[in-house]
């Protein structure tokens, strides 16, 4: 590989997936555009965040728990307080003691309250796509099964970006299919599916590509056994399994998405999913990476992807940004 | 999918000032027992025998209790450090990754390169140990079966011959190459199968040292001088022992000054007690959990190795274990008694032993624990080596993951290579050579933690803030992750000062010393400059993008 020639780079695609609400990181990843000189950005899923913190304002301060430990500040600090919150990708809320206690009691309630801060907060983010990204720049963003469906109009709305979930689209040399489905997980969330039933909705996706152009998978779930997929064993209350002093780690990804690969042989399967598994993997002809996910650390963790003019695949780097 | 940063799983809850939505995500809940087991496990127990022995070997009028509670103190102070750097990154990865994060990706990766070629060190030193207790382990396989054949095997495994100028043992080489590939092979089983491989083997190993606390402590010393007689053909074999040494010139008794020496070699016996922090992400209040559980850890190592000494010193003898290192090597001590030196208490364990079963333990607990030891190795050497290839340091390929049984074949191979070259080189270095070689590596381990932790305040302050303010935590105006940081950094400079300004113990320095050592910490800019040249002609994406910092605003 190191005395292969260079071949002249017609597209430079960036991928980063699982930011799980994490403001900084999507704001990295707009800036991204700019500093790998990137044509396209890809955002792969599970773009949603995980926690809400309530807030109590009382007499001009401000109170929540960050971190586990108790916060007040004033009420003019109220940015400083939410972008910390958010440090861990966790939206926040100030209401009166009484909405929060219906909160605890009526999941419905919930449920509504952490759509809401979702949809706020992927609406902000399409704006910023929109002051931020040069005209010249594609921005795609697919959900992934931690995001509720909510989101997928919101997405699609937005002027500046595209989100072709379950859809081919044309990226010049190649063409990109996305899926944000996902095999079942212990936590059941959006979009998982059985194997088979995943298989199939792949292959029709899959289905109206044209034959003889190159492909690029931006499937979610990653291939079965592949290093990409490596993630704790869990007992039945969700704990991870220790063996021998260590957390057992098992693969976790999804034969439907490997046998995908296998048969069509895409030029590069992006995935995610499984944040600690950061891996890079040929299957056949097909490299197939998960650049990872280090979001609480304010980390963008994401892969530039180089094609030739032909749609074929150069290079990639894995960056931490 | 898989770690996250607080509790979910769809739970409503104020209890912690946080709702949660139905999500995926690990439970933090590994607890005060699990984390103290996964540090526990990550200690080679019996090893301290070899640790033991090298202080005396390569030291005089050295006694070991005031050494194993320096370097107990040593590893707390670095405790205290480490908590500041998995509270910044809970999902730890080890030094590489706090020196990637903390001071720069470029320095990380460098580091990560040195780590991987260190870490093969590591492999080929336990495969230096093991083979170096094999004929131990045949004497005592052979006087647990009455068997002349493996005590035979045993002298002759161990015989040595000269290659060009070099003095080197065949058949202790072809040990360890033997137990690298076995450990290769075995490493390409699943994960699973390996874990459940290791923790028997640990189980073994900790069952040996039982036993051996258990007839240290139920033997007299007039026992041992008797039971050491018996098993040399020569009553008189013990204070033989001692008069050689006195022949010899070798001062026996106690020196402070001498046993501070020693402390490099004891912090390399509790390396792995604050292993816990590996698994920082899962850990049920992190901060709290890891103290505990290294404490916990760090306060049973320190009964379980003082008290094993104690009991050395009482029934074995403090002048006898002096004088028995420092002359073990000699003619002279062959022609009193055939018990190897370098077996240390493990040695005084079989002398003692009158069942076979005792004497089968004891004779494989060291094997058991190096096979245990790079086993897990093999693990962390391939994790490195995917890290480098990922990040295009090395051929992708090397990456490669068998589809079959999931595990990494090509850098299991790459690892096993690496490491019996290692093993070759070594191969004419003693026991005692290699032990302050680790001694150094891991001493050089904890510097880069510490300076991370010294750095963290000001490089990364963001992450370590009190919750609500802009600020950290300090003592006297200082922030307190620097003070602890500091001060591990100046113990873990101490500790890589000693071992560098005693030649002895490395052998003298010359000009293949020197450069292995440049090899192991250079290997890092080395490497990088030489993959970041090949690839700007090859590849159209420049290497240093890997390490490009985005600007969120």
């Amino acid at each position: 590989m190191f005395l292969r020639r260079s071949r002249k780079r017609a597209l430079r695609l960036y991928f980063a997936t699982d930011v799980h609400g994490s403001d900084r990181c999507f704001r990295k990843f707009l800036a991204a555009a700019d500093s790998y000189e990137a044509d396209v950005l890809v955002l792969g899923g599970d773009i949603a965040g995980k926690g809400l913190v309530p807030i109590r304002s009382h007499n001009g301060t401000l109170t929540a728990k960050v971190r586990g430990e108790a916060v007040t500040v004033p009420r003019s600090e109220e940015q400083t307080l939410r972008a910390e919150i958010n440090r861990l990708g966790f939206y926040c809320v100030i209401a009166a003691d009484s909405e929060f206690e219906r909160m605890e009691q009526e999941k419905p309630y919930l449920e509504a309250a952490f759509e809401r801060a979702i949809v706020d907060q992927i609406e902000g983010w399409c704006r910023l796509a929109e002051e931020r990204l040069a005209s010249k720049v594609r921005c795609i963003i697919t959900p992934g099964n931690d995001d509720p469906r909510s989101i997928d109009a919101v997405l699609k709305a937005a002027s500046r970006i595209e989100s072709p979930e379950a859809e081919i689209c044309d990226l010049g040399p190649v063409l990109m299919a996305s899926c944000g489905d996902v095999t079942p997980t212990p936590w059941n969330t959006e979009r998982e599916y059985s194997e088979e039933e995943l298989g199939a909705r792949l292959e029709k996706i899959l289905e109206p590509a044209p034959a003889g152009n190159k492909m690029v998978v931006n499937f979610h779930c990653p291939p079965y056994g592949s290093g990409l997929d490596f993630a704790a064993e869990l007992d039945a209350n969700l704990l991870p399994v220790i063996r021998g002093g260590r957390p057992s780690i098992v693969p976790v990804g999804s034969k439907a998405v490997r046998d995908v690969i296998k048969r069509h042989q895409p030029v590069v399967g992006l995935h995610g999913h499984i944040h600690e598994s950061r891996a890079a993997q040929k299957i056949g002809a097909s490299m197939c990476l998960n650049p990872g996910s280090d979001y609480t650390a304010d980390i963008l963790r994401g892969a530039i992807v180089d094609f030739a003019e032909d749609g074929s695949f150069i290079d990639f780097l894995f960056t931490t940004g | 999918m898989a770690s996250t940063s607080a509790p979910v799983g769809g739970k409503a809850t104020t209890g912690q000032g946080l709702f949660t939505r139905q999500s995926s995500g690990l439970v933090r809940e590994l607890g005060v027992p699990a984390a103290t087991g996964i540090a526990l496990a990550s200690v080679a127990v019996v090893n301290t025998f070899i640790n033991f022995y090298s202080g005396l070997f390569n030291f005089t009028k050295v006694d070991m209790v005031l050494p194993l509670l320096l370097a107990a103190g040593i590893w707390l102070v670095a405790m205290f450090a480490y908590r500041y750097l998995l509270r910044a990154i809970p999902r730890a990865g080890g030094e590489y990754i706090y020196m990637s994060r903390i001071i720069s990706p470029a320095v990380g990766t460098m580091i990560g390169i040195a780590t991987a070629v260190g870490f093969s060190y590591t492999l080929s030193a336990n495969a230096n140990f093991a083979a170096n207790y094999v004929p131990f382990a045949l004497n005592s396989l052979g006087a647990a079966f009455n068997s002349s054949a493996l005590t035979s095997a045993a002298t002759s495994i161990s015989g040595t011959t000269t290659c060009v100028t070099v003095t080197c043992s065949p058949g202790l080489v072809i040990c360890a190459v033997g137990m690298l590939v076995i450990v290769g092979l075995a490493s390409v089983f699943s994960l699973r199968r390996i874990a459940q491989v290791i923790l028997a083997l640990v189980i073994f190993q900790v069952v040996a040292f039982v036993v051996l606390g258990f007839l240290l402590a139920t033997h007299s010393h007039q026992d041992f001088v008797n039971a050491l007689g018996s098993y040399s053909g020569k009553s008189t074999a013990y204070n033989d022992v001692i008069a050689l040494a006195q022949k010899n010139g070798i001062p026996l008794g106690v020196d402070i000054g001498a046993s501070l020496l020693v402390v490099p070699f004891m912090v390399l016996n509790y390396n792995g007690v604050l292993y816990s922090y590996y698994v920082g992400g899962e850990l049920k209040r992190p901060g709290s959990t890891y103290i505990w559980a290294s404490v916990i850890s760090l306060g049973l190592l320190i009964v379980v190795w003082v008290g094993v000494w104690l009991l050395m010193l009482n029934t074995i003898g403090l002048d006898f274990m002096q004088a028995q290192a420092q002359v073990g090597g000699t003619s002279d001590y062959g022609n009193i008694t055939n018990l190897q030196a370098n077996a240390g208490g493990l040695g005084y364990g079989l002398v003692l032993s009158g069942d076979p079963v005792s004497k089968i333990l004891i004779g494989l607990a060291v094997p058991a624990a190096e096979i245990a030891v790079d086993l897990a190795f093999v693990a962390v050497v391939t994790r490195v080596i995917f890290a480098l290839a990922f990040d295009r340091m090395l051929p992708i390929s090397l990456a490669k993951i068998s589809e079959r049984n999931a595990s990494p074949v090509n850098a299991i191979i790459l690892a096993v290579i690496v490491a019996i070259g290692f093993t070759i080189a070594g191969s004419i270095l003693n026991i005692a050579n290699i032990s302050a070689n680790l001694a150094l590596f891991f001493a050089l381990v904890l510097l880069c933690g510490s300076i991370a932790a010294t750095a963290l305040p000001f490089r990364r302050p963001e992450l370590i803030y009190k919750p609500g303010t802009n600020d950290v935590d300090r003592i006297a105006g200082i922030p307190t992750a620097a003070v602890w940081g500091g001060v591990s950094t100046l113990l873990a400079l101490f500790t890589v000062g000693v071992i560098i300004a005693k030649p002895n113990v490395f052998g003298a320095f010359s000009v293949a010393s020197i450069g292995s050592l440049i090899v192991i910490f250079f290997s890092g800019p080395i490497i990088y400059a030489i993959a970041r040249r090949i690839r700007l002609t090859s590849s159209s994406i420049d290497i240093r993008l890997a390490m490009r910092e985005l600007p969120p605003e």
